[in-house]
């Protein structure tokens, strides 16, 4: 087995007698984009800060290629950092920046010219080089930061929310960008974000993190599709994961969840049979369950892709709030008494008080455990 | 405040007569302000009859430089009568190195402080930031004595040393204020690039530091220049500085009160610390508003 | 922020160079914190050492207690002291902050020559109080000064002779004292109005207020820190008042115009009672002492919550 890229073990991060990071550990392969997802205060910028040597470890261990890197400078850790500020040195042009890592590490002149001169031709920053960071517009800087990375050629590059600072345009760009420069280098990257849009489309793997503890760990699909536990169903996902109180019934030979429709129950109950539960269901019958629905699980009845699922049920429900999007609509309704939202065709969607005949497709179905919030099975 | 007065309706009569009254006060305070300045520098233009017998506020009958060059060269500061230029150089030899070490000790100190905190520095900060309102009435009997034990009483060197550790507080606290709002990412990643302490320190705060370099130089020449107390207590004869050499010649007795030589003295005297506001003065108030204490 | 507690893995030499790297922020400062720690605080207690002693005009280590509190006390030369610095001090503080008030609002109304006036304003702040006392000694000399040029002027009777006046002469340093510090009250004002949010003055503006209840009611009060900070400063200005006071009068005539800072020199430097000194010394320590610290303790707070 090849050696991890980084080695993550049981690492602890105390403030006097607050508890930052409660023990985390992973283990990335080489080339993997691991992102840290969590609001802010959930550990993952300390967790970052230590891989980079800029915050102590209380306890735990941090490996690098294979070499624990607990008692190593920075500097010598083989790693390089963008940052959310991007931290350019106001007072270098663009050249002297991206070099200063490398006359810090005594690299000579003609060498150093040569790689600015590939990193800034690869982010096309080469008609930028002599400026200062002050006249460059806020996208430029960020490809100077992610060149002064580059030109090290670390093991593991470092990403502190570094798009969080652009607009909304510019945001969606350098993310195709900074994906389409991970195809192609290869390179192993920690991308710590609160945007789980940036997670979903950039990772290879996840982690959802929420009060110094991984809650998940897993590629972006598993985590849309199998959350371990609420918070994680919530945090991924727009509009988060739809969360209907029910209660566990047996339906003939399956089981069913059963839940109120309507504005305090006027649609009266349904029974939505489920499909291949985990045998751990079986414990929870007769009592109640968090049921799990993304809003684009429950969709349009009339919608011809309904034929296409095969465990569709269909569900017939007053409409609370239309919230018309373009292409489609989200629909609010009421369903076991909380409010849940359905993603519907626009040009089908139904008005506020009429009723819309909506399609739950099972198959998507989550339980979870009400009072712990995890996942059933 | 700007925006508004404009839609105050500026054309009606009352309120042009509202402007003109806060012109006219202006314009009073600033005769108030200004009055003695003119009347030192009338003064000391004039010859002794003129003031005798013309009013203070009157223009000089005859332009006579006398006053400036006998202030500068011949008037007698106690028994001595060399002018205030031997003590003008002493406030120069005194303030040169003080300035330069004080200042450049503020800004390491405060980079040290803000971008490397370590365990104590809020305590060290607290002790400076006190230490900058200790009236010096009580050290300079200790310091009396210290200066006397090295060697360095009533001399210029002793002065310097004075002047540098009584002004390290205000340079670190000039610099700490401005250096905590430099983000500490800059620190972090030059460390990542591998740059050290000292290298952080000429080669990313220190080029980004000529503002409040030149803040706290003004500040602290200002202060160094304009001391009195520090002066007359530890100096006596030749190594005075301008600002106790010029009290000395004002209230030496012997012989004819001349007004006008002490007018172009206490000007030679002032020259340099007014030559800088008017140089620098937005860097003066910005010192000056900055001695305001921030936390 | 960078705090990089990673020394070198292994090695003597590295690891001396760990250590130095990780301690050169605090070897750095060293020296700065000794020194205020000597001069400062070590020179502190020597002075309050010294007023529990019976020193003369050399330093005697024998205590003898607190009796230096008490018999200064009973010297006028102290009580004058005293009382002239609570004249001084409330006219000193209270006249320039009116007049660097009235001068910040005055110019926060779009003044064509905001910037030389304020040049104006400021300039006798650069200067030492050695000229500034220099100057007004001689405006105030009645020989020569604004009284002769009145008299010049036709008016034959009128009197401006407070300097050499018992009664009056105080007066004549806060007037000198005003002149040299009320720009820097207008400069701390004005930089405070001018950092006042432009919204809340338009809503209030909206609101149907008009300009004098602007300042009153919204501009005033939320600039109230910038009060307090020029009224400690000012009060500390006040405490230390030594050279306007040698330059201008010399705390004559007789003790009408001495100050403790003046009767602290005194005792130190012509008297020869190091004791009295100390202990002055040390009763303007804990004056301002009084003042400052619970000031800067609440200017930190207030920092923090930032």
């Amino acid at each position: 087995m090849a050696a991890s890229a980084l080695d993550i073990r049981d690492v602890r991060k105390d403030f006097g007698a607050t508890s930052v990071l409660k023990g985390v550990s992973l283990s990335l392969a080489p080339g993997e984009f691991l992102v840290l997802l969590g609001p802010s205060g959930c550990g993952k910028s300390t967790l970052l800060n230590m891989i980079a040597g800029l915050d102590p470890i209380t306890a735990g261990e941090i490996a690098i290629d294979g070499r624990v890197v607990n008692q190593v400078h920075p500097k010598d850790r083989d790693i390089a950092m963008v940052f959310q500020s991007y931290a350019l040195y106001p007072n270098m042009s663009v050249a002297k920046n991206i070099a200063f890592g490398l006359e810090m590490r005594h690299i000579d002149r003609a060498e150093r010219e040569r790689r600015i001169a590939d990193v800034s031709a690869l982010l096309q920053i080469d008609h930028l080089l002599k400026r200062k960071p002050s006249q460059l517009s806020g996208g430029q800087r960020q490809r100077v930061a992610m060149g002064r990375a580059l030109v090290r050629d670390p093991k593991v590059f470092l990403f502190d929310e570094p798009l969080s600072n652009l607009d909304a345009k510019l945001r969606v760009d350098m993310r195709t960008e900074i994906k389409k420069l991970h195809r192609r280098l290869g390179t192993t990257i920690v991308y710590v974000t609160h945007d789980q849009i940036e997670a979903m489309t950039l990772a290879t793997r996840i982690a959802v993190m929420r009060a110094g503890v991984i809650e998940q760990l897993a590629t972006p699909q598993q985590l849309y599709d199998e959350p371990a536990n609420m918070y994680v169903g919530g945090f991924v996902g727009s509009p988060p994961m739809n969360f209907i109180p029910a209660t566990l019934v047996e339906n003939g030979s399956a089981l069913a969840v059963r839940f109120a429709v309507g504005p305090q129950g006027a649609g009266g109950e349904v029974t939505l049979p489920l499909v291949d539960t985990p045998a751990a269901a079986r414990g929870y019958v007769g009592k109640p369950v968090v049921f799990g629905l993304r809003p684009d699980a429950l969709t349009d009845f009339s919608d011809a892709e309904a034929m296409l699922r095969p465990h569709g049920q269909r569900l017939d429900v007053e409409v609370d709030v239309l919230e018309p999007t373009g292409a489609e609509a989200l629909t609010y309704v009421t369903l076991g008494g909380t409010t849940a939202i359905a993603r519907v065709n626009a040009r089908r969607a139904v008005d506020v008080g009429e009723t819309a005949s909506l399609l739950a497709d099972m198959s998507h179905a989550r339980l979870f455990d009400p009072d712990s919030e995890q996942a059933i099975g | 405040m700007t925006e508004l007065s404009i839609h105050g309706g500026a054309n009606t009569a009352s309120a042009r007569l509202g402007r003109l009254a806060i012109y006219g006060a202006l314009a009073i305070f600033a005769a108030f302000y200004l009055m003695p300045l003119a009347v030192m520098v009338m003064t000391s233009l004039k010859d002794l009859d003129d003031i005798r017998t013309n009013s203070l506020l009157a223009l000089p009958e005859r332009l006579t430089t006398f006053a400036w060059s006998h202030a500068w060269n011949e008037a007698c500061i106690g028994t001595e009568c060399t002018g205030l230029a031997p003590y003008f150089v002493n406030s120069l030899v005194m303030a040169i190195p003080a300035v330069a070490i004080s200042t450049f000790l503020g800004a390491l100190n405060g980079y040290a402080l803000t971008k490397w905190r370590f365990r104590g520095a809020n305590l060290i900060f607290g002790l400076l930031l006190f230490g900058s309102f200790i009236p010096f009435q009580v050290v300079i009997l200790p310091m009396a004595q210290t200066l006397g034990f090295m060697g360095l009483s009533s001399s210029v060197a002793g002065l310097v040393l004075v002047h540098t550790a009584y002004g390290i507080n205000f340079t670190t606290l000039f610099f700490r204020n401005y250096y905590v709002s430099l983000p500490d990412d800059l620190v972090r990643a030059a460390t990542i690039d591998g740059a050290g302490f000292f290298t952080v320190f000429w080669r990313i705060v220190l080029p980004l530091s000529p503002s409040i370099i030149v803040v706290t130089v003004i500040w602290q020449f200002t202060q160094i220049w304009n001391d009195f107390l520090f002066g007359a207590s530890f100096t006596s004869g030749g190594s005075q500085p301008v600002t106790v050499a010029l009290n000395n010649l004002v209230n030496t007795t012997t012989g004819v009160k001349m007004y006008n030589v002490d007018m172009a003295a206490a000007l030679i005297a002032a020259a340099p610390t007014l030559l800088v506001y008017v140089v620098a003065g937005r860097y003066f108030i910005r010192g000056l508003t900055a001695g305001a204490v921030k936390g | 922020m960078a705090d990089t507690r990673a020394g070198a893995a292994s090695g003597g030499p590295a690891r001396v160079a760990g250590w130095l790297q990780r301690h050169l922020p605090k070897i750095v400062v060293a020296p700065s914190v000794i020194a205020a720690l000597v001069f400062f605080y070590g020179f502190i207690i020597w002075t309050a050492y010294i007023s529990l002693t019976g020193s003369r005009m050399l330093p005697d280590y024998e205590l003898i207690g607190f009796q230096n509190y008490q018999d200064i006390w009973r010297l006028s030369r102290w009580n004058t002291a005293v009382w002239n610095l609570a004249i001084f001090g409330v006219l000193f503080i209270g006249v320039s902050m009116l007049v660097g008030c009235v001068l910040a609002v005055l110019l926060d109304q779009r003044i064509r020559a905001e910037g030389a006036l304020r040049t104006i304003y400021l300039y006798p702040m650069a200067i030492s109080y050695i000229v500034t006392g220099t100057a007004w000694r001689w405006l105030m000399d009645p020989e020569i000064g604004i009284e002769a040029a009145v008299r010049n002027l036709g008016w034959e009777s009128f009197t401006f002779d407070w300097i050499t006046n018992r009664d009056m002469a105080i007066y004549t340093i806060v007037i000198a004292a005003v002149w040299q510090a009320s720009g820097f009250v207008m400069a701390m004002v004005l930089a405070a109005l001018r950092g006042v949010d432009q919204e809340i003055i338009k809503a209030a503006w909206l609101d149907g207020a008009s300009l004098p209840q602007i300042y009153r009611r919204i501009i005033i009060p939320s600039i109230r820190p910038v009060f307090l900070g020029a009224f400690v400063i000012l009060m500390h200005l006040a405490i230390k008042t030594f050279d306007l006071i040698m330059a201008m009068t010399s705390g004559g005539p007789g003790t009408a115009t001495s100050l403790p800072a003046t009767f602290m020199y005194d005792m130190a430097f012509q008297r020869d009672r190091l004791d009295l000194a100390a202990t002055s010394a040390v009763m303007m320590l804990v004056t301002v002492t009084a003042i400052i610290v619970p000031y800067l303790y609440s200017e930190i707070r207030a920092g923090r919550r930032d």
